[in-house]
């Protein structure tokens, strides 16, 4: 299911790759947009997290001729003058002026390095209802964004992940260098589909997908304890045998009032005591049972 | 510098990777003898080095690098190195009767600032060219300039003068982009965390701060006592992270420490002299 979304043109889709400090995702990011412009896609980049001559490294004229960066990597806050590109216009109505301003005859993939940029000075509301609002805009086939998902809270992570049609979340492998990627993608009619699969990327920035990993085996129980029995390996037995068992569990407890403790203090034994009273002017003798009323 | 150190990192004073920026980290141990150790690396390489001291002053710096063999009083006559005495100015901004200073390097001291615009001009204004800051190589029109070196000591103290993590990540953020990528330096910068653990959530603490920086550095050296407490002999060990691009391209290596009276040996784990 990889390659089917980075190799996939869907439209109206939102795709997010989320990556972590020991897990980056900036490489496949990268291959993804180099296998867009392959495809002949027009590629809008808002790129505040490397350099444009990084981004563009071993692309041919022709594949860096419908790539278009918008560059807030050297000043994302306006401090010296100096940017293409500003968090603060990140609008919809600052990305469709942009985008109109090199018009294109096909709607364009707009790419976004990185969500977490964006995340730290607008409220993650904010940039929900915008990337929302970019979708339906009409000027921007996909978007596809890169979420650093160990720099925010997890609720937030989540919320923004639950706006996507696609998230794919990178763990690293302890046993080598491929990655795992998990897709989650969610269809149109509603479905969800699920995949794990490990991958590398190659020098010319072709994934290759080596084998796919079933959700069963991926996900490895939090708490990996074996619960052993504590009274194994004692000098002393505290083991029952069947005869003790079953003596143990005849045995009434001294303060649970069962049926033969009942029966055995409401029938009086033979030889037991009588109770004589006699009320004398002054008592109030009531013949009812106060305990009528009790469910003995 | 420490030649151990240097051997690890593939590193010569005449040979040596640009654009870096590595990030120190310590928790529950001291990485300053690492900051001594790049700041004479760079003095030597004959880098300009804009130094932002803002726990301890220049003589303390000077002290160190006397036995390491570089004179920190020399390098910054001679303009190769531009030091900022976080400590000395600040005093100015914080007592009532002290001179305010006319840039606005400090600014972050006064509630009223919330980023670290000034700060980043001053490294501007050092490092770029035509700056304070000359490296050796500025002597003549033939031989190369040496990059510019910015080192930072250290980046948390900012987090508990009252200024943010975004503030220092973006500031942080603009050194790379400008000192490692456009003047083609490196960059170096300590954090220090006390707490390991914090609450899930915790957006302004120093493990944000920390992991963001993390996603930015090339290099990362992680420095910690020993998990099994103190030993004379070995100090601490350091974890090495070299970050690239992609997973492929990461490399991680633990070595364990001793710091001595002029250097500090890095050997494999279990391989320190004293053990075998």
């Amino acid at each position: 299911m990889l390659l089917d979304v980075l190799q996939g043109a869907e439209a109206g889709s939102f795709i997010i790759f989320r990556d972590s400090a020991i897990c980056p995702g900036h490489r496949l990011l990268k291959s993804y947009v180099h296998a867009a412009l392959k495809r002949e896609d027009v590629v809008h980049v808002l790129e505040f997290e490397t350099s444009e001559g990084e981004l563009t490294a071993g692309l041919d004229a022709n594949c860096a001729q419908r790539l278009h960066v918008h560059s807030g990597f050297v000043d994302p806050l306006g401090w010296i003058q100096r940017s293409s590109f500003t968090v603060h216009q990140f609008t919809s109505q600052d990305i469709s002026a942009l985008l109109s301003s090199k018009p294109q005859s096909k709607p364009v993939l707009l790419v976004i390095d990185s969500l977490s940029w964006l995340m730290r000075h607008i409220d993650p509301v904010v940039i929900c209802k915008r990337l929302q609002e970019i979708k339906r805009g009409g000027a921007v086939k996909s978007i596809v964004g890169l979420l650093h998902a160990d720099l925010h809270q997890s609720g937030v992570v989540a919320s923004v992940c639950n706006l996507a049609s696609t998230v794919i979340s990178l763990t690293p492998r302890t046993n080598g260098q491929w990655v795992l990627a998990r897709t989650t993608k969610r269809t149109k009619s509603g479905k969800v589909l699920q995949e794990g699969e490990l991958f590398s990327i190659q020098e010319d920035l072709s994934v290759t997908v080596h084998s796919k990993v079933s959700h069963t085996t991926v996900t490895q129980p939090e708490t990996d304890t074996v619960e052993g029995n504590p009274a194994a390996n004692l000098t002393f037995n505290l083991h029952l045998s069947e005869m003790e068992r079953e003596a143990r569990e005849k045995l009434a407890l001294p303060f649970v009032f069962s049926q033969e403790k009942k029966s055995a203090l409401l029938n009086a034994g033979q030889g037991a005591g009588r109770i004589l009273y006699e009320p004398d002017a002054n008592d109030d003798f009531d013949q009812e049972d106060p305990d009528e009323d009790l469910d003995v | 510098m420490f030649t151990d150190l240097n051997s690890i990192l593939n590193a010569s004073p005449d040979n040596f990777k640009q654009g870096e920026f590595v990030l120190i980290l310590d928790r529950k141990a001291d990485a300053s003898f690492l900051v001594h150790h790049f700041l004479s690396f760079y003095l030597r390489a004959g880098c300009k080095v804009c130094f932002l001291g803002l726990v301890q002053s220049f003589s303390h710096y000077s002290a160190v690098s006397q036995r390491l063999g570089v004179s920190l009083t020399q390098a910054k006559e001679k303009g190769q190195l531009v030091f900022l005495e976080g400590l000395k100015d600040c005093l100015g901004i914080l007592l009532p009767g002290g001179t305010k200073p006319e840039c606005p390097t400090l600014d972050f001291f006064s509630p009223q600032c919330l980023d670290l615009r000034g700060l980043f001009e001053f490294v501007l204004s050092s490092l770029g060219p035509g700056g304070g800051a000359a490296g050796q190589g500025d002597c003549g029109p033939d031989s190369p300039a040496r990059p510019p070196v910015l080192i930072v000591d250290d980046l948390s103290v900012l987090l508990s003068l009252g200024v943010s993590a975004g503030a220092v990540l973006d500031f942080a953020h603009y050194c790379k982009a400008h000192v490692c990528h456009e003047l083609k330096g490196s960059a170096v910068v300590l954090v220090r965390c006390e707490e390991e653990e914090e609450e899930e959530g915790e957006e302004e603490g120093c493990e944000m701060l920390l992991k963001g920086l993390t996603h930015q550095s090339t290099l990362a050296l992680q420095v910690q006592g020993l998990p099994t407490g103190y030993c004379r002999d070995i100090h601490g060990q350091v974890d090495i992270w070299w970050r690239g691009q992609s997973q492929q391209q990461n490399q991680r290596k633990v070595f364990q420490y001793k710091v001595q009276d002029k250097g500090a040996s890095f050997f494999a784990r279990g391989t320190s002299s004293a053990v075998l």
